[in-house]
């Protein structure tokens, strides 16, 4: 690896922080198996000492599974999908990105990282000054690639569209967002009254 | 920022996903296709007997029981060992050193990550446009790297935070006599407000 240049470091940080560890997850997961683990192990070591079992003793354990094919098809239906399903999602969760909700943005010095909630808010405010509307009136949505900018005007009062998207445009420019976000302007037909 | 092993993490998830998959279908298999049905039972039928005459074959000594099941303790035992590891090893990789020179004739320095932490903590606490702000350092493939995560206020322009972010840097630089890489991770913004809004009778 070129460990010499600057960039390469961060290209690699950024990655993750802008993508799900998937920690939790799997820590569930691992939780889960060593539960099944322990309980194994204690039905296996109350049979060896002719204690009564917890749930099922391991003999039983093997007859249920030889008999599995004479249980209530209704039953067994029910629990195969479920399990299948569950396994499947699982296996979509290992291989999918996991985006997390955030950009990344070229600073001078370091590597940034900013949520969408910041980039919406930031939005929201220069919007309300550039429309001379309340910041209230202004909701922002932020997602991977589209920033969209909805406006609730006051009834009565024009709104100046123009101006408004001249500043988000602005603003998303001066950003520097990677992946680069696409403005979107809403103006909402109904207005507030006396806002 | 930390070392993490997410291959390691998607592994587990991939593995746990395709045996839940296996067993589902096989579930519904054996209620659905009569014939897979019968052959299933016909072939557990012979491994449990099988096992039984293996058991019988392996006594541990006289208490009447199999040594095999020490094994199969055992087997479990390694299993849930890994997974403890496995968990205690996620999220690691903080460090308490920020730079180390080489020796000299006169000795070596060593500059603690405190140092970089707290100047610039100090450095950004009066700043109004930012709620909170932490600094740690980790170890990332042999070298300190800075990570400045700060929660900001409403409205407040990302790039201005990290230029004012980088500023300090920039000093912190210049005092610790190197370059130190540095993430910026800059969240809230949105329920902060800078004050109440003031009402006027």
């Amino acid at each position: 690896m070129s460990e010499s240049t600057p960039q390469r470091p961060y290209t690699r940080i950024v990655r993750r922080e802008t993508h799900s560890p998937r920690s939790t997850l799997a820590v569930i997961l691992a939780v889960l198996v060593i539960v099944v683990a322990a309980w194994l192990i204690t039905e296996i070591v109350l049979n060896l000492l002719g204690h009564p079992p917890l749930l099922s003793a391991p003999a039983q354990l093997a007859a249920g599974v030889t008999a599995l094919p004479t249980f209530a098809t209704d039953l067994m239906i029910g629990v195969g999908s479920v399990l299948a399903l569950a396994g499947i999602i699982l296996m979509i969760a290992a291989v999918t990105a996991g985006r997390r909700a955030r950009h990344s943005l070229v600073g001078e010095r370091s590597a940034v990282v900013v949520d969408n909630a910041v980039i919406a808010s930031a939005l929201a405010r220069h919007a309300a000054r550039a429309g001379a509307i309340d910041p209230d009136s202004t909701r922002v949505t932020v997602g991977h690639r589209r920033a969209t900018v909805e406006i609730t005007p006051t009834s009565g009062v024009p709104v100046d569209t123009a101006a408004i998207e001249a500043a988000v445009s602005t603003q998303l420019d001066s950003f520097g967002l990677r992946p680069v976000l696409a403005p979107r302007i809403i103006v909402h037909s109904h207005g507030k009254v006396g806002a | 920022m930390n070392n993490t092993n997410r291959g390691l993490n998607r592994t587990l998830i991939m593995v746990v996903g395709l045996v839940l998959l296996v067993a589902g279908a096989l579930v519904v298999a054996l209620s659905v296709v009569p014939a897979f049905g019968r052959r299933w039972s016909d072939i557990a039928q012979q491994v449990s007997s099988n096992v039984s005459g293996v058991l019988v074959d392996t006594p541990l000594g006289t208490t009447g029981s199999s040594w095999l099941w020490i094994g199969v303790i055992a087997l479990l035992l390694i299993i849930t060992a890994l997974l403890v590891a496995f968990i205690v090893r996620q999220g690691r990789g903080h460090t308490r050193r920020l730079l180390s020179q080489p020796p000299t004739d006169n000795g070596s320095t060593v500059v603690d990550s405190a140092v970089a932490e707290q100047l610039v903590t100090q450095s950004l606490a009066d700043r109004p446009e930012l709620v909170s702000s932490h600094v740690s350092t980790y170890r990332i493939r042999g070298a300190s790297v800075l990570k400045i995560a700060v929660t900001c206020r409403r409205g407040v322009s990302p790039t201005d935070v990290t230029a004012l972010i980088d500023d300090r840097l920039h000093a912190l630089d210049a005092l610790v006599g190197a370059e130190i890489p540095a993430l910026i991770q800059i969240s809230g913004g949105f329920r902060a407000r800078t004050t109440k809004a003031t009402r006027l009778s």
